[in-house]
């Protein structure tokens, strides 16, 4: 974590669209370069009241409520970013990047490519994602597709330290991120968090592309992000009281992904569980692995486990959704059969 | 250009335009280029129409079919040619191709994608506003794009915030094969501007000057502060709409009559010698000129080498962690 001018946590009960908004006007007071664009960010405060208060603050050419035209603002990002400003984007619900989808991977990841390393585009998008029992279409990660595609960096936090740090690292970067916001957080006070609930009021970032050791362990490891990272730590718990040693990384980051740290673990720990919210086949559990093995070679890997959703849409029914999605029982039978097997 | 061209000058320009596309279709039977070109023989009067208007600190955001825009915006002829034939000394090294050109220094940038050039000059026209400037942003889109929502979202999003911004539709008659009149509902593409309480106007986009005149207008509307202006300039594209394209979808009577008719280099020609204002000589002079000019930009950007096999690893991100 890179320190500018931190003050100490003062014990103030901010949920995470609180700490969310609050590091958002952080970095508009100290980059009036950046813009904010969105649905629902201004009058409202943001859907789920993640810009409270900064149409005020900044009026509303740098705040501004958009009409329901992704493909327009998404479009205008590239414009403003090739003007000079450091366009900050709200796509309410990750699940509407499709409609926008063409500007994101066409233009935003690749103009500096296009263009011989002569364009920066330096633009941030925020999008609310995983299951809250909204069903298959406000439900979606996505990480895993938005990462398959070159020049975007894809960023999930799991814990408030990681909100404020992870999305003020993103709007600095001068490559274009998509910050991936858990829905299930928004509403959770800082203090509710395991690990992470000590948040300085100043500035600080957190370096994209480095994972969080967040329990050590010598028997398994288990590599997860975003609200799974809660999961795997509660299922991690009921393992060390089997005699079980769990060590439990947060990725942080899909892109770049920081499979250095998970491999050095697996090569003490033999053995590799991923735990993803986001869709099983062809995404980051698939390639986590992937890599891993190929680090350390075939030899050197025991076991190797993913527990995703199964490639279904996420169903409306709650008792469904929890059919479909990881919870800390699945976790535990998933440590348990790759401990057991050897 | 701080003053107004003559017409000459713009004929100068159209030549050279002309002359531009003729040395890039000559990549396609050496093999040194693929089909995937989208040359503009036939709508030189249309971006030679923008000339004068426009300052250097506008910006201007152009199409697949877009030499000819860049041309008018003055970005370097042997780097954009060196990009067209992919050459490590063109304007992204070789990495862009023809159809992704990016000059920051001359404010302009192409996308590939129809319909997604206007959403981002609309981001440049919010950004003339947040810099309190007077500068504008020009979007250029063919007939086919005024179809994509990206048209109907920057219409409305200029209109609505009075944004700086003029959006030009080269109606070439077909988005791709396909005629413009059997998939464009309403009256035209100019009368859409309507809907969104914007300036809207159609000219014959084969006479340069009616081009420069309504182009100037739309441009004084928007940098005035009155918010978008939509230009319909009609034209014909010569050329099928890609080097590989057989164009069997329109009758070749039909091509032969745009080109006899519908040149706009034939009719500023014709207009120069009846007005008395040059000779033939000068005329003459002023072609090979461009030839000439083209000829010896060709020949470099063909001694330049190709980008190294490094060149395809770099630029992804700007910060790449170790």
């Amino acid at each position: 974590m890179s320190e500018n001018g931190k003050q100490a946590p003062d014990g103030r009960q901010l949920n995470i669209s609180q700490l969310i908004a609050e590091t958002i006007g952080i970095e508009m007071e100290r980059d009036p370069g950046i813009v904010f664009l969105g649905e629902d960010i201004g009058y409202s405060g943001g859907t789920f009241g993640a810009s409270r208060d900064l149409f005020r603050r900044f009026g509303e050419w740098r705040v501004r409520d958009t009409p329901i035209s992704e493909m327009g603002f998404a479009g205008m990002a590239v414009g403003l970013a090739m003007s000079g400003w450091r366009p900050l984007v709200e796509i309410m619900f990750v699940d509407f990047i499709g409609v926008c989808l063409e500007p994101v991977y066409n233009a935003i990841a690749k103009n500096r490519y296009m263009s011989g390393g002569h364009v920066a585009m330096p633009v941030t998008i925020r999008a609310a994602g995983g299951c809250i029992g909204v069903a298959a279409q406000h439900s979606q990660t996505l990480w895993g597709m938005l990462a398959h595609l070159p020049g975007l960096k894809v960023v999930a936090p799991s814990n408030p330290l990681d909100y404020r740090g992870l999305l003020a690292a993103s709007i600095e970067s001068e490559d274009p991120v998509i910050v991936i916001e858990h829905k299930d957080a928004y509403l959770r006070k800082t203090t509710e968090f395991p690990f992470g609930t000590e948040v300085p009021r100043g500035r600080y970032t957190v370096e994209l592309g480095k994972a969080n050791v967040v329990r050590r362990g010598g028997d398994l490891t288990l590599a997860t992000l975003s609200t799974m990272v809660e999961k795997s730590l509660a299922a991690a718990d009921v393992l060390h009281a089997e005699g079980v040693g769990v060590e439990v990384i947060d990725l942080r980051t899909v892109v770049p992904l920081d499979d250095a740290t998970v491999t050095d673990s697996v090569a003490r720990t033999g053995r590799l569980l991923v735990v993803d919210e986001d869709y099983l086949s062809f995404g980051l559990s698939g390639e986590l692995v992937s890599r891993v093995v190929e680090n350390l070679g075939p030899s050197a890997v025991k076991g190797v486990s993913r527990l995703a959703n199964p490639d279904l849409p996420i169903p409306a029914a709650l008792s469904l959704e929890r059919e479909v999605i990881p919870n800390e029982a699945r976790i535990l039978s998933a440590a348990r059969a790759i401990v057991g097997s050897g | 250009m701080s003053k107004v061209p003559t017409l000459l000058d713009r004929y100068r320009l159209m030549v050279t335009m002309r002359a531009f596309e003729e040395a890039c279709a000559q990549g396609i039977p050496t093999g040194e280029l693929r089909g995937e070109l989208h040359l503009a023989d036939g709508q030189e009067a249309v971006a030679a129409g923008m000339v004068g208007a426009l300052r250097s600190d506008d910006w201007m955001v152009s199409t697949h079919r877009g030499h000819q825009h860049a041309i008018a915006k003055g970005v370097p002829l042997e780097e954009m040619m060196a990009e067209v034939y992919e050459r490590v000394t063109g304007l992204s090294r070789g990495k862009g191709g023809h159809v992704h050109l990016f000059d920051m220094e001359r404010r302009f940038s192409v996308t590939g994608i129809v319909g997604s050039s206007l959403p981002v000059a609309l981001g440049h026209a919010y950004a003339c506003r947040l810099d309190d400037s007077d500068s504008i942003a020009v979007g250029i889109t063919g007939d086919g794009g005024t179809n994509t929502g990206q048209f109907h979202e920057t219409m409305n999003m200029a209109a609505i915030w009075k944004l700086p911004l003029v959006i030009l539709v080269e109606n070439n008659h077909y988005a791709i094969s396909v005629p413009a009149e059997e998939v464009i509902a309403g009256r035209g593409i100019a009368e859409r501007a309507e809907a969104y309480g914007a300036w809207g106007r159609r000219v014959d986009g084969t006479d340069v000057e009616e081009v420069a005149a309504a182009f100037a207008e739309a441009v004084r509307h928007a940098r005035g502060g009155s918010g978008p202006a939509l230009l319909e300039a009609v034209c014909f594209r010569f050329r099928g709409h890609y080097e590989g394209d057989i164009d069997h979808y329109r009758k070749s009577v039909v091509k032969r009559r745009m080109r006899e008719e519908g040149d706009p280099l034939a009719i500023v020609r014709h207009r120069l010698l009846e007005r008395g204002e040059v000779d033939e000589a000068v005329i003459a002079g002023v072609e090979g000129e461009a030839r000439d000019r083209i000829r010896d930009i060709l020949q470099k950007v063909r001694e330049a080498p190709g980008p190294d096999a490094a060149e395809a690893f770099r630029d992804v991100f700007a910060e790449v962690s170790a």
